[in-house]
């Protein structure tokens, strides 16, 4: 999976969110603030191809968190990008 | 005959040379001076310059087309219905840039390439050219925002009629600086369909987020929300990467230091007091 291009993740008052700038996204009309964990992944996702394993793998080292439990979160936050449009 | 004229708008200046000229920039003129953000060269002539489609934006039947030729120059396209207007072929600074003119959309295509250049130039300058409708009142300047045909320029009408001492600084495009004291917001030469073109400034007191509903509401807005009210009203090029950033820098300093609403209205006289009520009434000291 990669993430689609246009899309941006800034920062607004203290607050990650995904904005879309580039050509291709600017239909996608909406922000999306995601949390810490979901800011993470992105960060992640953004340097390339990426799997659901490699991220649950990525916060495991990252946060003090269970393989079960990391993998079970990636999954519920990649449904949720699909699902907007922001995954090819 | 061709001559050549500079404009200050919002503290930044231009240069044009044209055989035109137009009421809306003479307030705005200025001596000649080394010092500008960009020149235009005008010239009557229909032009083929092939280029690369990137985007188009369309608004009420009047059509940008932006682009990119084989050098990386952008482009720009205008269109009003079915009829060319003219097309701006730009530097990738945009310090240096030529529009060749259709005849009879003269002033149309005049006043899109300057607004483009003007936002896309001074973007690196914490300026931001909005679509919005602004009054003054009490030494402060307040801007509508809204999508075209929400009631911007309905509500600052409303305002001038019922609220004494209220005036219109601009009805379409005004500029915000954010500057080391403070953030303004400047008349310009584009007004929309509104003759307003005043070379005036105010301290920024309030932005309102307009919307049509069947009674009067107001709130405020603040963080992530405000900031997503704020950005569609808002001209930019925000695909360039370093434009997007430096709008980006410029909106948040606007979020953190202006105070939003969001006003819920009907286009009556009372959405006017109330919206007035609210925005004014925590002012403390306006120089």
């Amino acid at each position: 999976m990669q993430l689609k291009p246009g899309f941006i993740l800034r920062e607004v008052c203290g607050q990650k969110v995904i904005v879309a700038e580039g050509l291709g996204a600017v239909d996608f009309g909406k922000l999306l603030s995601l949390n810490d964990t979901a800011a993470f992944l992105w960060q992640k996702a953004q340097e390339g191809d990426f799997t659901a394993e490699g991220l649950a793998e990525a916060m495991c080292q990252q946060f003090d968190i269970d393989q079960a439990t990391a993998f079970a979160d990636v999954k519920e936050i990649i449904d949720k990008w699909q699902q907007l449009g922001l995954i090819q | 005959m061709k001559h050549t004229d500079y404009y200050k708008v919002a503290e930044h200046t231009f240069r044009v040379c044209s055989s035109l000229s137009f009421d809306n920039y003479k307030p705005f003129i200025v001596a000649e001076t080394a010092d500008t953000l960009f020149a235009l060269d005008v010239q009557e002539t229909t032009a083929n310059i092939p280029f690369t489609q990137e985007l188009a934006q369309d608004d009420e039947g009047q059509r940008i087309i932006c682009g990119h030729t084989h050098n990386n120059e952008p482009v720009f396209e205008f269109w009003d219905g079915e009829q060319k207007a003219g097309l701006l072929l730009c530097q990738p600074d945009y310090r240096s840039n030529i529009l060749y003119l259709e005849h009879g959309f003269e002033r149309f295509a005049t006043d899109n390439a300057l607004m483009i250049l003007f936002a896309l130039a001074s973007a690196h300058k914490s300026t931001l050219l909005f679509h919005s409708s602004v009054i003054a009142y009490n030494g402060a300047g307040y801007m509508f925002l809204g999508k075209s045909g929400t009631g911007k320029s309905t509500h600052s009408r409303l305002w001038l009629q019922n609220i004494e001492g209220t005036d219109l600084l601009n009805d379409d495009n005004p500029a915000v600086r954010i500057l080391p004291d403070g953030i303004r917001v400047y008349g310009t030469p584009w007004s929309g369909k509104t003759e307003c073109y005043k070379n005036l400034s105010c301290t920024l007191g309030g932005i309102v987020m307009l919307s049509q509903a069947p009674e009067n509401r107001i709130r405020e807005l603040k963080g992530v929300i405000a900031y997503a009210s704020l950005i569609p009203s808002i001209s930019g090029k925000r695909w360039d990467k370093s434009i997007a950033d430096s709008l980006h820098l410029s909106e948040t300093q606007i979020i953190e230091q202006i105070p939003m609403w969001h006003l819920e209205c009907l286009p009556d006289a009372a959405a006017a007091l109330l919206c007035k009520n609210t925005i004014t009434c925590n002012q403390t000291q306006i120089i």
